[in-house]
């Protein structure tokens, strides 16, 4: 055998003919006869080394791509062919193994590595998917659940109002907390649905550690002193009173715990303790100890109970209810707040969880009210409520009983913006989730009338079962006021309204004062006036600005004298803007009339 | 009687399958183990269409990667070809598409069909089959996996390289 041949070539020189013939003894492997035969491969090379040949441009060699192919016995050899120029011309046939098995190793990688690059994305886009569909599903779920929920919770809460007899108010009693607890597990799921989606953000107001300890705690005492137990609580000295972080989240972490406790406790006490947090520097770093007397924690199990839809055993969600989410969502919380939550037990003496949490001092108390005002009734409004659930409207109107409020109800959002197109409202409320118009469309198309008619913004109350915090936007983006989620309290509307509802600037007055002669006329007075609003919104659509000034003239003369003196004064500032030709105050002096009337007609109504 | 053979080229991105469809046709196995092609395999396979058998001269050409372009010279004589897809990737749609225009920019149009590989995988599908048929090619859905499909394939093929020489 020759020595190429030993290498792994087989050797063919080109005669002038072109022919290819076999230059030396052949390889065992390489094929008798014809060699363009033996490889189809070469068909596509040997008109590549033919040009080559003729032309070799200083270069000797000429190689070809790899190629595989069955040998006589059927096994897969790899070959490559080398054309070679000189004063003879030859081609070489050779086995490649080696040279393509190493290269190949590198692509084989690069391929790989691709492909599972591929895979990962494709992996992640699924997840994505899903997490959105379970996104999805969780609202869609939050709604259905809570809009029925919010029926039954505000009627519970006016029937709690109504006369009772004994047995009829612990049914009450007990249908208004199972309520609660439903809710409460409602907002366990979501809260962690939300954790889990990354979607919580932390608010960071001022706030008063001392109010949030104690609202936390005064909640907690109404059960543990059905319970019997002692609940205290104490805040050491050199804790800073005032700090910024998220109170609202605080408060929801140590309702948590101490309903866990209260719990797992059947005798003793529970104890909130709060004092600086010893392994850090800064000033607001604390550490918060809620500690009970209650049956414990097993050692193996005190680890995972900040594991979701965990708790210490199986049997203890029989008997003592709950999601097992709250002390996972707390766990986060935490988190977020920059410190971590750890317990320490024993089992039949007790347990104690301690945490710590990172806040920003504030210098001066918060600037909003602590408290929200607990006034049990609201002034008389003119209300427009559009709800396509008549439960809800039910429950609103009860709520609003006894305020003198007149409500205009509908059931969609187009008859709500056909109703708020004829006439002034103190405010408005509109289901987010209406067949039709949903309530966002809603929002906007009134907020366009009133531009239209250069009119001041009317109040807008979103009514929505979505507790997503994008529901939230999307209400303020339509233009919304407040953002109102149901359950929908009767304490939480009142307190909207109290904060959003401007107050009108004259305190609707009874025509008390009036000469007796008089009184049979006011009816009529007040009727020409508010015919007098239509007057004059026509008068400045036209630009007859004259006519504003003498409607506001007559109404200037003749309020007082009729125990209206706010129409009087309302009269004369139409008068000196329709003079300026200031179109603005016009409109706003009309929808101020138009206001006022009304509370003078619902106050006088008998 | 002379021997009637016709050049068959297997193109397509890299891991669509071009080796294992070969495999499962003129073997009849399939080997889930990923082995990359560097070059050309050549394989031969006789068929029979209708009255007339040929010799399909199958080259399997390495799948397009970032690093290396197929060597559109490899096609020159052949007399048809199959652009190979994974239904499971849309991106390798996309470079099948690419490279039936470099074929036709660089030897004018040839005879092809297109075939979407892994339909045992059908449920991961990025690809939908109806949007692959709008460029006017016969689409194939095969799996070298279980081998469905891919007799009906070549055989379509064929089919279509006697047609044109008639």
């Amino acid at each position: 055998m020759s020595l190429l041949a030993a290498l792994g070539y087989a050797v063919f020189e080109r005669t002038p003919s072109g022919t290819l013939v076999p230059a030396e003894a052949a390889a065992a492997w390489a094929p008798a006869g014809d060699v363009s035969n033996a490889f189809p491969f070469l068909e596509i090379f040997l008109p590549d080394a033919e040009d080559f040949w003729a032309n070799p441009a200083g270069r000797t060699a000429l190689y070809s791509d790899f190629w595989t192919q069955a040998d006589s016995d059927g096994n897969e050899r790899q070959f490559s062919a080398i054309a070679i120029a000189g004063e003879r011309q030859f081609l070489l046939i050779e086995r490649a193994e080696r040279r393509l098995a190493e290269m190949r190793s590198a692509v084989q990688y690069a391929h790989e590595v691709s492909l599972a690059r591929d895979q990962i994305a494709k992996l992640n886009r699924e997840i994505e998917r899903a997490t959105q569909a379970k996104s999805e599903f969780l609202a869609r779920m939050s709604h259905e659940i809570r809009t029925p929920l919010n029926a039954l919770l505000g009627i519970g809460e006016l029937l709690a109002e109504t006369p009772l007899n004994e047995p009829q108010s612990e049914y009450v009693r007990i249908l208004r907390s199972a309520g609660d607890n439903l809710l409460a597990v409602i907002n366990d799921v979501l809260d962690f649905s939300k954790v889990e989606a990354g979607r919580i953000e932390l608010e960071n107001t001022a706030f008063d550690l001392s109010d949030v300890v104690a609202v936390a705690a005064s909640i907690a005492a109404v059960r543990a002193k059905a319970k019997g137990l002692d609940l205290t609580t104490r805040i050491h000295a050199d804790v800073p009173k005032y700090l910024t972080g998220d109170p609202a989240r605080l408060r929801q972490i140590l309702l948590n715990l101490l309903g866990n406790a209260t719990k797992f406790t059947a005798r003793g006490g529970i104890s909130v303790v709060v004092e600086k947090d010893s392994d850090r520097p800064d000033e607001g770093a604390l550490h918060f100890a809620v500690s009970d007397t209650g049956i414990g924690i097993p050692a193996d199990r005190i680890a995972s109970i900040f594991e979701s839809f965990s708790q210490a055993a199986a049997s203890t969600t029989r008997q003592y209810g709950g999601t097992g989410l709250g002390l996972a969502i707390s766990k986060r919380f935490v988190e977020l707040m920059g410190g971590r939550i750890w317990a320490e037990s024993k089992v039949g003496i007790g347990t104690t969880i301690h945490f710590t949490a990172s806040f920003g001092l504030a210098d001066a108390p918060p600037t909003s009210p602590g408290h929200p005002a607990t006034s049990k009734q609201t002034r008389a409004l003119r209300i427009l409520l559009a709800d396509d659930s008549a439960e809800n409207r039910f429950l609103i109107r009860s709520y609003l009983e006894g305020s003198g409020s007149v409500i205009d109800e509908v059931d969609d959002g187009a008859p709500a913006v056909e109703r708020f197109a004829q006439r002034a409202y103190d405010l408005v409320l509109l289901d987010s989730d209406m067949p039709v118009l949903d309530g966002y469309s809603a929002a906007v198309k009134i907020r366009a009338i009133e531009r239209e008619n250069n009119a001041a913004p009317t109040p807008i109350f979103a009514l929505t079962a979505h507790v997503w915090k994008q529901a939230e936007e999307r209400s303020f983006a339509a233009g919304c006021t407040a953002h109102l989620t149901k359950p929908l309290k009767r304490s939480t509307l009142l307190e909207a309204i109290q904060k959003f509802v401007p107050e009108l600037r004259a305190e609707p007055v009874v025509a008390a004062e009036v000469e007796p002669w008089l009184r049979p006329v006011i009816g009529k007075y007040l009727e020409n006036r508010r015919a007098d609003v239509a007057k004059l919104r026509s008068a400045l659509d036209s630009g007859d600005y004259a006519m504003v000034r003498l409607l506001g003239h007559q109404m200037a003369g003749t309020g007082g004298g009729y125990g209206f003196p706010a129409i009087s004064d309302i009269g004369a500032a139409l008068e000196e803007c329709a003079l300026a030709s200031d179109a603005a105050r016009m409109q706003a002096g009309i929808a101020e009339l138009d206001r006022y009337l009304l509370s003078v007609e619902t106050v006088t109504r008998p | 009687m002379t021997e009637l053979k016709k050049k068959i080229c297997m193109v397509g991105g890299f891991g669509v399958g071009k080796t294992s469809l070969v495999r499962r046709f003129v073997f009849s196995i399939f080997e889930d183990r990923y082995l990359t092609t560097v070059g050309v395999k050549i394989d031969r396979k006789d068929v029979v269409v209708g009255s007339t058998s040929l010799t399909l001269v199958l080259w399997d050409l390495a799948g397009e990667d970032d690093l290396a372009q197929l060597a559109v010279s490899h096609l020159r004589g052949a007399h048809g070809y199959i652009l190979v897809a994974d239904g499971c990737r849309a991106s390798t749609l996309a470079k099948a598409v690419e490279l039936h225009q470099r074929i036709t920019d660089q030897l004018g149009p040839l005879p092809c069909v297109l075939v979407l590989n892994k339909a045992d995988l059908r449920e991961q599908w990025e690809v939908e089959p109806a949007n692959a048929s709008e460029h006017g090619w016969p689409v194939f859905e095969t799996s070298a996996k279980s081998g469905a499909g891919v007799e009906e394939m070549f055989q379509a093929l064929a089919r279509l390289l006697l047609s044109e020489g008639q």
